[in-house]
This record gives C-alpha cells, structure tokens and sequence, in this order.
C-alpha cells in the first residue's frame, strides 16, 4: 500500500531553484532511503512532506489523497513526522513531558497529570525497547537519546510516516546500531520510513528502495538489492561541469604551512599531517562532519590542538588563537560568511581593512580617505558589484559578500589561505570569478587549502585532492581523479 | 522617493528635537530665557556625559547597568579626597580614575568570565553601591571647598563649565569612535565578535577598554553632580543607567551593538531632558513625565527598527 507520492515537486527560494521535480513513493512497511549530494534538495522535500516548508509545484498525494500541508501541526495531525538533525526537544523536560508535550493529559480542573503521562511513557518505552527512562531529564541524553525521544513522540502522536534526516551522523556505532534496530521494529510494525543518509556504508544494512536525487530532481528510484553501489554514487555525482572551471596548473613551491600528526579530542581529528605548498591549491573533500571544518579550526588556532604541530614557512609555530594564526600569515574564509566572516552592519571598507587595520593608520588615527580609496581599487580589481565602500555588506548578494571577505585576507596580504566551502550560496558566476581569485592567488604565489563538498569543482581547481572521512585524511588522489574513487575514500572504510 | 523617506526617517530623532524646542518655546514664555536654557544645560550634563560612555560601550555589544554607582562611588571619593584637602584638580580626577577602574572591573569580568554584560553589571551595579555606603558609613560628604561648585554651577565666558566639558567629551568620543581602531573595533565587536576575533583582532582588550572609557566619563559625571550638589553622596546616582541607556538608544545606538553615534546620543539625551524641562515648566506632574519618557523611549526605537527592516 503506497503512503506517500510525490509527483513532480517544485520548489524555489527566491531566484534559487531547490527543486525542479523532486519524486518519490513509500510505502507503508518499507525503509526508503533517499540519496543524493549536499545541495541535491533532499533537505528541502523532506519539509514539505513535513509541513515545514510549501510546494511551489507538483502533487503530494497522502494514502492517494491529494495534500498541501502549511505546518508541521498539519503534518503531524495526518500522521507524518520527522526525526530532526537538531533535536527540538525541550531540554530540562523529562523524557516523559517531551513525548506528551503540547498533548498533555490534564484533570478535569486543568492541571497536567505528571503521574499518568509517565506511566504512559514507560509502557511505550518497554514496548519498543528504548534505552531511555521515562524520567530522565532530556538535556542529560545523548544525540542518540534524544532522537530516541522524537521517534516516541512520533510514535505516541500516532504517526505512520516517520523521517530520519542522517540520524546516525553524530552518533557512535553502538548507538547506530540501536537506532537500526528501532527502524527495523517500527517497519515490522508497517510504518513508512524515509531515510536520508550520506553513509554509504550503511546503506544496505537498512533500506529496501532507494531514490537518488540530484540538481533538486530525482534520477532513480528502485529495489536497493538490484543496483550496487558503485553505480548510486554515479547516480549521485553524475554532472556535467562547465569549462568556467579550469584553469592552469603550475609547479608547486616551498611548503608554506605543514601539519604533522595533529590531534584534537573536542572535534575528534586524530592524526592528521598534510602539506600546502606556494602555487598549490590542495583540495579537501569529505563528508558533512568528516572533520574537514574542524582541521580549519585547528590551524586557524580557534579550537586547540592536543598533539602535534604545525609549521609555519619550516618554522614550528604556536598558534593559540586567531590572532596568532592572523599574525603568522594564515586566512581563514569560513564556510559561514553571515555569522563568521563580516561584520553585516557596517560598510565595505570597514571590513576590508578589519584584519589590517595598522595599514590604514596614521600617527594612531585612521586614515580613512586612505580605507575607502584602497577599497575601492580592490574592489574594483575583484570586480565586486558596490556602489561605493560606504556601503554596508549586508546589503550585498552572496558571491559579493564573500569577495568582501577574500579582500578582507587580501588586504592583510595573507599567504596562506584556508577557504572552507568557498561557493556555498552564492550563485554560478560568481562562483567561477572566486575560483579566478583563488587561481590568482596561488599563481601569485600563495598556499591553498580548498575545503569542498562539490565534487566536481574541486576535481577541477584543486592541484590534488585530500579526503577525510571520520576525523582523518583517508587518502590523496593526484589531478584527474574520478568522483567515484573521492566518494569511496570518503564513504567506506580503508581496504584492508 | 524610497532614499527620501530613509532620509526622513534618519533625521527623525533631530527633527523630533527641533519640534520639541519650538513647541515649548510657544507653549511657556520661560522657556528660551537665558536663565532657563542654562539650567537646562546643566540638569542634562550629568546623563549626557554618561551617556558619551555608554555609547561606547553599547556600539561594541555591551551593556553598563552599573553606571549608576560608578557615579555615586567615584563622586563619593572624588569628594572624600576634597574633604581630606587635596586640591580641587585632584579630587576630580580621582573621581574619573575611580569611575575608569569601576569600567575596567567590569570589562575584565565580562572578559575573563565569559558572562554576559548584563549580569556582570547587575552584579557590578550593587557591588559598587554597597563599597560607596561602606566608605561612607552611609553618611554623605559635606566638608567641600567651596571653589569646587564651578565645576557643575560655573560660567565661562557666559557660557556654563559642563556645557563645555560636554562639548569637550563629545568631540573626544566622537574622534575615538570615527577616527581611531580603538572606535572602529568597538564596531567592529559590536557587529560581529566572531568575526572580529578571526580577523585577528584582540577583542577581550578592546572589550576592556571600552568598559574602562566608558567608566571614566561616568567618573567625571559623578563629579559633575557632586558638584552640583556640593555634597559626595553614597546613594547619588540611583536609577542613571536607564537614563544613559534610553538616551543612546532614543539616538539610533542598538542595543545588538554594531551602531550607534555620538550625535545621535546627545539628541537623544537633549530628547529627554527638554521633556523633562517642559514638563516642569507646563507644571506636569513627575509621574506623568516618567509615563512620557517611557513613551518616548519605545516610539524612537519603533520608528528606527521601522527604518532598518526596510533598508535590508
């Protein structure tokens, strides 16, 4: 019996297309898993079958009735509910008020009935054999926990679609396991499932059909059992890539920044060495969560490293704060601009000149016909598209906003730059001229790091390519690499 | 049509001054007399001068409650050091060196602990207070030289001292904020600390200082009003911070940090002190002025919030 249809989903954010024809079809007492690259739109028709966002197109059709749900109350009411990354969850409510939040049992006078939704909490905890206590206060749980916590809401709400959104991404293999074998149970029990992953390796311990998508449409959909995995990841990654990204590839030279055998507990990097030399751009693919934002972290001297070290120009340096790292020759353009690179509410030129400041001073004042006019000219090399430096950077587009933050790094003359998903949000020109940058600065002389999730840009500026994959460097692929063979270095565990 | 009615709305808060000021010239007769616009001046000189401070202070994203006892504790021993004989000079800038340790105390804190402003400063604000009543037994100071009431009563060249010093300060604030990296990192915090701190620039010292500027001229208010006074009271003060507070916020300053002017403060505070000037002239009664400013406070924020969302 089919639960769920998705007919041709559409959906746009702004002049940004998230989907195109997003299908899908789960039936009731399957695990349906749902595939595709980050950006492909999963994210995105995952809440509008939840009531969490609005079709702009297309038919939703819920036990072959057609819907258009407007909030997540609707969505729960006809029995969806959705497993969240971030747990919604009140944190000092016991495991019992949670699960009966918003449906409290009350007396007759009003007052909730503590006593009685605990019971009910513990039956249905025993029922279906969760590692939790009714009583137990939620903020005590770990992810695992917590998660456990939705699903027997979901459960006691009645609901008969449940969606998972990588519910095992933070959590140990222990704790995998058990949430594996609650799925199992709640398909046995005929619930559908939807089941969004980036880990390969656990694909088939727990789907029964899958649906890839890419590029916010849906490319296959089948039995699991009938296609290997090879052939998914090419689903997944299959894209023509525009010749905007090539560029020339020169000799490296000296190594500008060298991490020996770096480790940090708080974010779970364990030994990592790399090198970045003058002239290179070194690429760094990996999952969501490998690690690859943290090792950034690390360098940059925001979270501190626990064992090994890192080389500055030859040079062992220490570096235990921005500042130093600042100080030392390092840039970081973090993968967030809003909350991490700019400061939204004041002008350009103020934040070009924010890492360097002493360039602009003159006997302890600020030389500010100096700021603007040096900003402007860098502006106007980088082509960013302001009507002057006064201008506040947040009224600036995406790709605008992060050419203010590689000028920021370029007005400090950095030479070393780290640049954490450096095309994230921002349109498909302006893409090609911060990869015009970046090949300016490395023919100029500078060391990269190119943190990225999208595959074929990497493949096409990077010099070579680093992958992670749960907090280490799991392999080095030279230029001309295929995107199967990043995938299988980022998704599987190291051949024997 | 669109950058006119911004412009509009940015000039509100002077426009809403210069109303003010013609219509209470129309409504009491006293009002632009010589000697009414001088005890204006200096009425407002206390919180104006506060308010220079505070301004600093909330541009980087901070917030000083207790400004109030900083002003009572360094009036209490700028007035103590008087009355043990130390010339006048000194007795005033121990008052602003008291005030500038209280601001630096409280940066550190707020540094050091990683608390937020708001609960190091309510901390703060009876810490302070309760250091003024135990220095003074509760008692206030009395025995002044009587050359010490120029400060906050005098007249140079017929024009009264505070306004000057005020003028003073502001032009002061004004170039530390606009024309200096101490002014332009306090923004730079204000809008974005992470950012702020990934571009390499020492936050937690900047965040300090601003707290210990803004806690001098909070010193040198507490002065002024002891001045005024003639009298080093443990209890002076009382209540202030709400004053600086809405003078800085009435003049565009956000409490998220990031903006805020030393233009926009002064018309802020002149804002309320003509409110409060007329309200006395049109003999309305105190407890309606406070219905008024409180009134006031949330328009002026209303109208600028109005103004941003639909600049972004």
């Amino acid at each position: 019996m089919v639960l769920l249809e998705l007919r041709n989903i559409e959906k746009h954010f702004g002049g940004v297309t998230a989907l195109r024809s997003g299908n899908l079809a789960v039936a009731a007492g399957e695990v349906h898993l749902l595939l595709g690259e980050n950006g492909a739109g999963k994210s995105t028709l995952m809440k509008i079958v939840a009531g969490i966002v609005q079709r702009d197109g297309g038919q939703m059709l819920w036990n072959g009735q057609e819907v258009f749900l407007r909030t997540p109350a609707e969505a729960a009411a006809i029995g969806i509910a959705m497993v969240n990354q971030e747990s919604l969850l009140a944190p000092h409510m016991t495991v019992a008020e949670n699960i009966f939040l918003g449906r409290e049992e009350r007396s007759p006078l009003g007052w909730v009935n503590r006593r009685a939704i605990t019971e009910k909490a513990r039956r249905l905890i025993e029922q279906y054999q969760f590692p939790l206590d009714a009583e137990w206060r939620v903020d005590k749980l770990s992810p695992a926990g917590r998660q456990m916590v939705e699903i027997c809401r979901a459960i006691q709400h009645g609901s008969s679609l449940l969606i998972f959104d990588e519910p095992t991404s933070s959590l140990s293999d222990t704790e995998t396991q058990q949430v594996f074998r609650i799925v199992r149970d709640l398909k046995a029990r005929q619930m559908g499932i939807i089941y969004i992953t980036h880990r390969m390796d656990e694909l088939r311990a727990i789907g029964d059909r899958v649906t890839v998508l890419r590029d916010g449409g849906t490319v296959h959909t089948g039995n699991l059992a009938d296609i290997p995995t090879d052939q998914l990841i090419r689903h997944m990654v299959g894209r023509e890539v525009a010749q905007i990204y090539e560029r020339e590839h020169l000799q490296p030279g000296a190594a500008a920044l060298e991490v020996r055998g770096v480790s940090v507990v708080k974010s779970k990097l364990k030994d990592i060495s790399l090198t970045l030399r003058k002239g290179e751009i070194t690429g760094m693919a990996g999952l969501i969560g490998a690690g690859r934002t943290e090792l950034c972290r690390a360098i940059f001297g925001i979270d501190r490293i626990d064992a090994g070290e890192v080389l500055v120009h030859g040079e062992a340096m220490k570096i235990r704060t921005p500042r130093d790292a600042v100080k030392a020759g390092i840039a970081l353009v973090t993968e967030d601009r809003q909350i991490s690179g700019l400061a939204l509410r004041l002008p350009i030129g103020a934040n070009v000149t924010m890492a360097n400041t002493e360039r602009i001073s003159r006997f302890g004042f600020l030389d500010l016909a100096a700021q603007n006019r040096l900003s402007a000219e860098l502006g106007q090399k980088m082509r960013l598209k302001a009507a002057s430096p006064a201008q506040l950077a947040g009224t600036l587009s995406g790709g605008n906003q992060q050419k203010v933050v590689i000028a920021k790094w370029l007005f400090r003359e950095a030479g070393i730059f780290l640049f954490d998903e450096p095309t994230r949000g921002i349109d498909i020109g302006a893409k090609a001229e911060v990869f015009e940058l970046m090949s300016e600065l490395a023919r100029a002389g500078a060391a990269i790091l190119m943190v990225s999730s999208e595959l074929p840009e990497l493949m096409h500026v990077a010099d070579r390519i680093l992958v992670m994959r749960q907090g280490r460097i799991s392999g080095e692929l030279a230029r001309g690499c295929t995107q199967e063979q990043i995938m299988k270095l980022a998704v599987m565990e190291a051949a024997a | 049509m669109k950058l006119k009615a911004g412009m509009l709305q940015r000039l509100l808060p002077f426009l809403s001054l210069i109303i003010l000021f013609v219509a209470l010239s129309i409504a009491s007769p006293y009002f632009l007399t010589a000697n009414n616009l001088t005890s204006v001046a200096r009425q407002t000189a206390v919180f104006n001068t506060m308010a220079l401070g505070m301004t600093i202070v909330i541009i980087s994203g901070g917030i000083d409650l207790s400004v109030g006892s900083i002003l009572g504790l360094s009036g209490l021993v700028g007035t103590m050091a008087l009355e043990a004989g130390y010339p006048i000079v000194v007795g005033v800038l121990a008052g602003i060196v008291i005030g500038m340790l209280c601001g630096f105390l409280n940066g550190l804190l707020v540094t050091r602990l990683r608390i937020p402003p708001f609960v190091v400063t309510l901390g703060t604000l009876g810490i302070y207070r309760g250091l003024a009543l135990i220095f003074s037994n509760g008692l206030p100071v009395h025995k002044i030289p009587a050359a010490f009431s120029f400060l906050g009563e005098g007249n140079l060249l017929g024009i009264p001292f505070v306004a000057w010093m005020l003028v003073i300060c502001a032009v002061l604030v004004h170039v530390v904020l606009e024309h200096t990296r101490l002014g332009r990192y306090a923004f730079a915090i204000g809008s974005n600390k992470i950012a702020s701190i990934y571009a390499g620039i020492p936050v937690d010292f900047h965040i300090t200082a601003v707290y210990a500027i803004g806690g001098a001229l909070t010193g040198l208010a507490g002065m002024i009003e002891a001045s005024r006074l003639m009298t080093g009271q443990p209890t002076a003060g009382q209540g202030y911070e709400l004053q600086a507070i809405a003078a800085v916020v009435i003049g565009g300053g956000s409490l998220n940090g990031g903006e805020g002017s030393v233009v926009g403060t002064l018309i802020g505070a002149f804002i309320m002190g003509l409110l409060s000037n007329g309200a006395d002239l049109l003999n309305i009664s105190n407890y309606w002025q406070q219905v008024i400013i409180g009134s006031v406070i949330i328009l002026a924020v209303t109208l600028d919030e109005v103004r941003k969302r639909r600049a972004v």
